[in-house]
């Protein structure tokens, strides 16, 4: 399985948002349940404008949600 | 599995019994040396047809299968099925496409190159329609594994 190197707290910050459900926030985004699967997973980059509306939902800065891993040789 | 998942494994199903059924036919009118134009036209019409049909007939049968198994799993009596597509599934379907068109080009190709072998048209286009039949199959199975696998 291939995993990308943008990392996501999306699960954590469901979690912390009253524990909200992957359907709900799927919704609210305006995406199907299986693109968060693929997400919390890291199966699945998100479009810049996906991830601002995750950000957006949990109302935190987008940083906050995701991270870039760099590779060994970019470091 | 999604809706989209599971209409890309019904069109798989289904293409690959038409290339089973277009293969047989041509490989038995091979045989028995009926492989003139009004014959092979025919099996051309009934397998563009048949193509045509069964996406349209499998999408409906896989709605009103989706949504019934979602009624009984939640026991909702108006169940909504997710079968709208997100940024996700339109680049899952957008690689497939490439991956298909790739396969086509590669089959044009090959087709083609019967000419060089002094075999008639009518070999060329029955190669090229097996090629786009291939071709569709083999977009489905990449859809489905960048569904399964990531990207």
């Amino acid at each position: 399985m291939s995993k990308s190197r943008i990392n996501n707290k999306i699960r954590k910050l469901r979690f912390d948002k009253d524990e909200m459900t992957q359907q709900q926030l799927a919704e609210q985004v305006g995406v199907t349940r299986q693109t968060i699967i693929a997400m919390e997973q890291s199966r699945y980059s998100p479009s810049l404008e996906l991830a601002f509306r995750i950000a957006l939902v949990f109302g935190v800065p987008l940083e906050q949600v995701f991270s870039y891993e760099p590779d060994d040789e970019s470091k | 599995m999604s809706f989209q998942q599971k209409n890309i494994a019904v069109s798989l199903a289904s293409f690959t019994l038409i290339l089973g059924f277009f293969l047989f036919r041509v490989v038995q009118m091979t045989l028995n040396d009926s492989f003139i134009s009004t014959s092979v036209f025919w099996l051309w019409g009934i397998t563009i047809g048949l193509g045509i049909v069964v996406t349209i007939i499998g999408t409906i049968l896989t709605h009103i299968v989706s949504t019934i198994i979602e009624a009984i799993q939640t026991g909702n009596k108006d169940p909504k099925v997710e079968d709208f597509e997100d940024e996700r599934d339109q680049l899952i379907d957008l690689k497939g496409t490439k991956v298909a068109y790739l396969v086509f080009s590669i089959g044009t190709f090959l087709s083609m190159l019967t000419f060089v072998f002094d075999q008639p048209p009518l070999v060329m286009f029955t190669l090229l329609i097996s090629f786009g039949l291939v071709a569709q199959i083999v977009g489905d199975i990449s859809r489905l594994v960048l569904y399964r696998r990531g990207f």
